[in-house]
């Protein structure tokens, strides 16, 4: 959009380790001189059971959903700090799926990383996570991070 | 729900504190919790208890809960987090106990309602479709709303406008029957200032408010999204007196049309009261249509209304072992759904447990009424919390005030205070076995804390302390 030096990125945050596994992959393999400004995205979702779980930042203490939500997203942005690209932090309220293509696309983003978890049943007869009604209706290519497998213990 | 395109400056930086709740949505949102309880489950018991003017009982029931409904709304201005009386009466005693207590309290009251909600809509299931017993139908019922809490559908703003819509339009059709009754000259208003117990009319009322009561249950939820609500010292408390005050008209409305449509007994009598509204054939549609369109209404309302409890349950658990103070697996939310899956299934398990317990005393012949018993149970033990609500308001006045925080009258929480105490002696006073299901409840809490206490040390890092909250994952 505004930006005519590189792509601007869109890496959502539900808090899970997951996500910030996530944005670990991007810099694994991305040139971050191709990337103008990174928004890291967490979305609160007042009607849900559990608002916002921060699993990532390790704080403790008695916090208000919005305030785990601004941690998990602030440590998220604290790994790619040092990468290069300007790093954003937004925290969005509603549904999941919608405020991230919504964040997108406002910031005319060129790219979404979201993570998704398992094959389980629940992915796959339930309906769609976050991660698939993201790439259904996102403004732009998405990178769906999956779990590395691992060895049944 | 239509967001204005961000601007590119608004993006640009830390421009992302938006919140999503407009005051219209929270009306929304408090009426659909408050519409589906009482008065499609309920209205058959109230106007058993009281007569022909039973709408006397909703209205009194209905304003002293806005009178509770206002310490909420002075107290969420105050303290916008998610979290509802735990958190009030916490930072009014700063007494772990008592703030203990008060999460188990209404906890347990959200386990019963969901029971006595999950007996009514089986009432209205069994209309349509008799053939399950209707044990089967209630565990059913929880099993699929545990199921959708852990996709999480819940978090759709779409959704939650759609099923107050279907709620609303419900009574409607119940209001258009009686608009055509009275229009037809046949309406007899006397019925409306007719008691069943004629000696005794305060009694026959407060009877009938006791059971009203639990018809505004769900009001205290919207505590749960202040924190999501967009300029809360002005939307929130007129959207939730406002959201109550429209569920009263309604409630006063539905039943004033039920009462003249509907000979009383046959209302008491009845396992789906409102039902008997559309069979007296008033509206030009075939009957057995309109029963059919009518039922599948109430059960949607009461669906509505029974998942925002079992959300809430799952809730307080997740919250209450952040705190530790009931096992760290309840904390655990699942990878990709983020829900606290062992909060839900636990839930559903209470809620199930209390279904068969109340099927078992009716089949060794105690007979109990499992609707009307888990609704007293729900509402004797909100009134306590409410009343604990009510308190820590008043003793919070002159801290953490601000400019623009709401203040609640006074002396309407007096009354509201009053007015919790005067039910609660009542409820207790004429139905003291519901005070065995109370403490029954309460006893699963204390179970819970107890596993903790012997099992928290255990799963706990060297070094980290109680109230730390340790890594739920992996």
């Amino acid at each position: 959009m505004a930006s005519t030096t590189g792509m601007h990125v869109v890496v959502a945050t539900d808090g899970s380790k997951q996500s910030l596994a996530a944005a670990k992959h991007l810099m694994s393999f991305a040139d971050p001189a191709k990337i103008s400004e990174i928004s890291v995205v967490g979305v609160v979702s007042p009607y849900a059971s559990v608002a916002f779980a921060d699993d990532i930042s390790g704080s403790t203490g008695d916090r208000t959903f919005r305030e785990a939500a601004n941690d998990a997203v602030a440590t998220v942005a604290a790994v790619l700090d040092a990468w290069g690209p300007k790093v954003s932090k937004k925290v969005r309220s509603g549904s999941p799926a919608n405020e991230i293509v919504k964040a997108a696309t406002a910031a005319g983003a060129g790219l979404v990383v979201v993570a998704s978890g398992g094959r389980g049943l629940s992915e796959t007869i339930l309906l769609g996570s976050t991660a698939q009604r993201v790439q259904h209706s996102a403004p732009c290519p998405v990178l769906v991070v999956r779990p590395a497998k691992r060895k049944k213990k | 729900m239509s967001e204005p395109k961000a601007t590119p400056s608004a993006v640009a930086d830390d421009g992302g504190l938006k919140r999503s709740i407009t005051g219209r949505l929270l009306f929304f949102y408090v009426l659909g919790d408050v519409l589906g309880s009482g008065i499609y489950v309920l209205i058959g018991a109230v106007a058993g208890e009281v007569g022909g003017a039973f709408w006397a009982a909703f209205a009194v029931g209905v304003t002293v809960a806005a009178f509770t409904g206002l310490a909420y709304a002075e107290l969420a201005t105050k303290y916008p987090q998610a979290a509802g009386a735990s958190l009030y009466v916490n930072k009014a005693f700063r007494n772990r106990g008592l703030t203990f207590m008060t999460t188990v309290l209404y906890l347990s009251a959200t386990f019963a309602a969901a029971g006595s909600l999950a007996a009514g809509f089986a009432r209205y299931f069994g209309q349509i479709w008799s053939l399950p017993p209707a044990l089967l139908v209630m565990i059913v019922f929880v099993g699929l709303l545990a199921l959708v809490n852990y996709i999480g559908i819940t978090e759709s703003v779409v959704i939650n406008m759609a099923m107050t819509i279907v709620e609303v339009v419900g009574l409607v059709i119940v209001l258009l029957v009686g608009i055509i009754y009275v229009g037809q000259g046949n309406a007899d208003f006397s019925v409306l200032v007719n008691f069943s117990s004629g000696d005794n009319i305060i009694f026959a009322i407060i009877a009938g408010v006791a059971l009203a009561f639990f018809a505004m249950t769900g009001f205290e939820n919207a505590a749960n999204v202040a924190e999501e609500t967009i300029d809360p010292s002005r939307n929130f408390p007129r959207a939730l007196v406002g959201g109550m005050a429209a569920a009263g008209v309604i409630y006063v409305l539905v039943s004033i049309s039920a009462a003249l449509v509907v000979p009383v007994d046959t209302l008491a009598n009845s396992d789906a009261a409102l039902l008997e509204v559309i069979r007296a054939g008033i509206l030009p549609v075939p009957v057995s249509i309109m029963v059919l369109v009518f039922a599948i209404i109430a059960m949607i309302a009461i669906s509505n209304t029974t998942l925002v409890q079992v959300v809430t349950q799952s809730r307080i658990l997740y919250g209450m072992a952040r705190q530790d103070v009931v096992p760290a697996a309840f904390a655990k939310v699942h990878p990709t759904r983020r829900s606290p899956v062992t909060a839900i299934v636990f839930s559903a398990f209470v809620v199930v447990a209390l279904l068969v317990v109340g099927d078992l005393l009716n089949r060794i012949g105690l007979q109990i009424d499992i609707v009307e018993r888990l609704a007293a149970v729900t509402v004797v033990l909100l009134l306590v919390v409410y009343a604990g609500v009510i308190i820590a308001c008043l003793k919070l006045r002159g801290q953490d005030d601000t400019d623009d925080s709401f203040r609640a009258p006074t002396a309407l929480l007096l009354v509201g205070l009053v007015g919790n105490l005067v039910l609660l002696y009542y409820v207790i006073s004429t139905d003291p076995g519901s005070l065995l299901w109370c403490a029954g409840l309460v006893a699963v809490g204390l179970l819970l804390f107890v596993a903790e206490l012997a099992a928290g040390k255990r799963d706990r890092p060297p070094g980290v302390e109680r109230g730390t909250p340790i890594d739920g994952g992996n």
